[in-house]
């Protein structure tokens, strides 16, 4: 049991858990023919079997019951603000599996060239509203009610001390909701973090039906004919949005440091967080000349970079690896597409530099405000 | 199609008007539809600015004219309440003021942090503030160090009252990156 | 038959019953039925057929229509709420410990709360469900751009009611939300581009001026903060969601309702 719990808490070290996840995630959602080949020959088409859906479950109910014998573990999960996290990891897990189980049955159908699961005779195969939906809707609203009235009765809402302005709590987390966000801020300047990041969420969610002009699997699902979507679209979803969020949930202890689930949080835990931003690396470790005062010279390097990485990437790309992708899409849909790619790239990009070699800052002019 | 066959037979050039509207309109119809367009364009600019008008209005009503917050400066006691090397915390909660003495003198230190605005924790043992919001660390000095914070933390104007009491007056702040730490009503010396 | 009528057969009849619910009696014939749904300004939200797996829960997973459930019942309970929470630094907590403790059954609250966090895990569901359907083409794309816009209403409404209790969580919660607020470029005081709005050393967007202030109504939180989330939290963001969520649900139906294979 020590050992499991010991192997869990290494293995949920921020570097070998995320890593492990991005390397694994293009083979289980495919983006290329190439990827889908691996999936194949991986066997990860099988993960939407019924009897993969039984196995993952039960893994899950057991890790989560044998969890819940650790009391640090308990303390995280029956925390009252936490309990939904737990549902939506469950309720996460079902509705993908859910989703790529029908998609997978709909790709075997069109490639045997049967009509989808949804597909029907217009106007015979129609239902009438009146019995047929309302009724579900009112056994859907009364189970709902009763489901909410039960939790409501068995899990009082969380309320803390008194506000109290000068004692931050520790760990001082925001709603589990935001918690991904939070996990931004730590590798982003706020202007980022919280203004530009999610403003970009916003208009590359909005943008998701203008860039994607593949009219393939509109109101059925499937995978298949449009893999790319659906993998960036999950990279998104799963990766950098609830994956983000449980690791702020879990492993995220006091004073924002990282912990294992099973990890008493120990207030006195230190770790070396010393950061340096990139222009001492390049000023002060690599040509060991200390930092010139001019603003301009110091940050040239971090510029250059930056500028490089949304000016010169997205040509270079559209004429070699994405060239399929950039003829598709035409050079307006492209240059918004790839610039919403790369800005969300960065988040892992910054979260890598700051494990691995403590990088703050690429960019950094804190006499304007201006970090990056 | 019938109308259609009919109208090309008509003779009449199209463009002008209707022969009972001729005798009234013709003569000022240039010049009316002229100063019509110029008025509408006059009204059309009238209207936005008055929409701008309006929701700048609604943009002010946000800001107050008068603020009703808690009293900004305060008296610390004398300098000798304060012991060398130590961070100071009894006026943290009141007034979000740590009071540090150095070897040199003393100097009044912010309690909010440079990232997201959480209180950092002074940690004797390790000798750093440390915030439990995203884990940003400061020097005892208010440097920051470590962890997402990307300035150091601010100081407050201190000077020594006429009693001999110290004043610490919070809208007054120095901050570090501009160089304003050397200003000596950032720093008392003692 | 025609002599002897039960008592709900005459009522179903009657002047007053005919005068409610048009069409006569139970509907049995597919006539009536129609009727039904076009008669009632409620039903009325629907169309009067659907395609059949309009009709599967394996196909729509019911996330939309339990948001817009999750909606009434927070509307309901928040309204309740309302009369016993007063928005003052003074009363706030304890009105909120009174809540569970001196008004009879003391879980409006908690259905409140956990409503809450439950709309939030129903409206990513659904916006889920929409993008693994291919819901989102034409010519459903500007539906789709409403949706997010609720999904980010939804998130705001949450958060503004997270200060409310004005417990520890709630403070520092909005601690760190408004002073993100601060970072934005230009109009917030510590955002990139603030310091070049300035004339010789006045600087126009300060802690004074910007946009946190706007948020917080002033320069640190305090009475008035609690205020401006209260009423953002009450009104001004039911009442902005609730026009987004008439447009969408119009455009469901204008957009050729559920989405089905071509």
């Amino acid at each position: 049991m020590e050992a499991f719990k010991h192997l869990i808490d290494t293995l949920s070290k921020p570097t070998i858990l995320v890593s492990f996840t991005f390397i694994i995630f293009f083979f289980v959602f495919p983006p290329t023919d190439w990827f889908e080949k691996w999936h194949k020959k991986l066997k990860f088409d099988g993960l939407w079997s019924v009897k993969s859906f039984w196995i993952i479950t039960a893994l899950l109910v057991g890790f989560f019951v044998t969890g819940l014998s650790d009391p640090d573990f308990r303390s995280i999960m029956l925390k009252p603000d936490n309990v939904p996290i737990a549902g939506l990891i469950f309720l996460v897990f079902f509705f993908t599996w859910l989703s790529m189980h029908q998609a997978y049955n709909n790709d075997k159908l069109i490639d045997a060239g049967k009509p989808v699961d949804e597909q029907y005779d217009a106007p015979n195969d129609k239902v009438l509203v009146w019995p047929d939906l309302v009724y579900i809707e009112l056994i859907t609203i009364i189970l709902f009610s009763a489901f909410m009235l039960v939790w409501s009765i068995g899990l009082p809402a969380p309320l803390e001390e008194p506000a109290n302005p000068s004692e931050s709590p520790n760990p001082a987390k925001a709603p589990w909701y935001f918690l991904g966000l939070q996990e931004m801020l730590v590798y982003f300047d706020p202007w980022m973090a919280g203004v530009v990041l999610p403003s970009l969420i916003i208009v590359g969610l909005m943008a998701i039906p203008y860039l994607d002009n593949n009219k393939e699997g509109s109101g059925y699902y499937s995978f298949k004919n449009r893999k790319l979507s659906i993998a960036i679209f999950m990279f998104g979803w799963l990766v950098l949005w609830n994956l983000l969020i449980v690791i702020g949930t879990v492993l995220r202890g006091p004073n924002w440091n990282f912990f294992g689930p099973f990890e008493f949080w120990d207030s006195h835990k230190i770790e070396a967080l010393t950061n340096i931003n990139l222009s001492e690396f390049v000023y002060v470790k690599w040509l060991s000349t200390g930092l010139p005062g001019n603003i301009l010279i110091r940050e040239i390097w971090g510029m250059i970079l930056l500028l490089g990485y949304f000016m010169i990437l997205p040509p270079l790309l559209a004429k070699t690896w994405l060239k399929n992708l950039f003829e598709r899409l035409g050079v307006a849909r492209y240059s918004l597409f790839i610039v919403l790619i790369l800005a969300a790239l960065t988040l892992p990009i910054k979260m890598y530099l700051r494990w691995m070699f403590n990088l703050k800052y690429i960019i950094s002019i804190p006499e304007y405000f201006f970090n990056f | 199609m019938p109308e259609a066959k009919e109208k090309k037979s008509v003779t009449v050039p199209p463009a002008s008007p209707p022969p009972a509207a001729l005798g009234k309109i013709d003569e000022g119809s240039q010049v009316s539809r002229r100063s019509f367009f110029s008025w509408l364009s006059i009204g059309w600019i009238a209207f936005v600015a008055a929409t701008g008008g309006f929701f700048t209005m609604m943009l002010r009503f946000f800001f107050p004219n008068v603020l009703f917050e808690p009293v900004q400066t305060f008296r610390a006691g004398y300098p000798e309440d304060y012991q060398a090397g130590e961070v100071d915390l009894r006026w943290k909660g009141k007034y979000g003021t740590w009071i540090v003495r150095d070897g040199e003198g003393i100097y009044a230190l912010s309690t909010v942090c440079t990232h997201l605005g959480c209180t950092p924790n002074w940690l004797a043992a390790e000798q750093k503030f440390k915030c439990p919001c995203h884990g940003s660390g400061f020097r005892k000095t208010g440097i920051n160090f470590e962890g997402p914070a990307p300035r150091p933390l601010e100081r407050f104007r201190i000077v020594l009252a006429d009693d001999g009491q110290i004043i610490v007056d919070k809208t007054k702040k120095f901050q570090q990156e501009k160089g304003q730490w050397g200003d000596p009503e950032a720093f008392l010396k003692v | 038959m025609s002599e002897k009528k039960g008592l709900l057969k005459r009522l179903a009849e009657g002047q007053v019953w005919t005068s409610i619910f048009r069409g006569g009696g139970v509907p049995k014939s597919r006539r009536q039925r129609m009727m039904v749904v076009l008669n009632s300004v409620f039903l009325h939200l629907h169309p009067v057929r659907l395609p059949k797996h309009a009709v599967k829960l394996k196909f729509t997973w019911c996330m939309g229509g339990l948001s817009f459930f999750l909606f009434l019942i927070l509307t309901i309970s928040g309204i309740l709420l309302m009369f016993y929470y007063r928005p003052t630094i003074e009363y706030a907590y304890t009105d909120i410990i009174d809540l569970a403790e001196q008004v009879p059954f003391g879980i409006m609250r908690e259905i409140h709360r956990w409503g809450a966090h439950a709309m939030v895990i129903t409206v990513w569901l659904h916006m889920f469900r929409v993008f693994m359907t291919g819901s989102y083409k034409p010519p459903r794309e500007f539906n789709w751009a409403i949706g997010v816009i609720l999904l980010l209403l939804t998130l705001l409404l949450s958060f503004t009611g997270y200060l409310l209790p004005w417990d520890q969580l709630a403070i520092w919660a909005i601690t760190v939300g408004s002073n993100m607020a601060r970072a934005t470029p230009f109009i917030g005081s510590e955002g990139p581009g603030a310091a070049l709005l300035a004339i010789g050393d006045i600087n126009f967007v300060t802690m004074a001026s910007d946009i946190r202030f706007a948020l917080i109504g002033g320069r640190f939180l305090g009475e008035a903060t609690l205020l401006r989330f209260y009423v953002l939290h009450c009104i001004g963001l039911p009442f902005i969601i609730m026009i987004f969520m008439a447009v969408h649900f119009w455009r469901i139906r204008k957009d050729g309702g559920i989405s089905t294979p071509v």
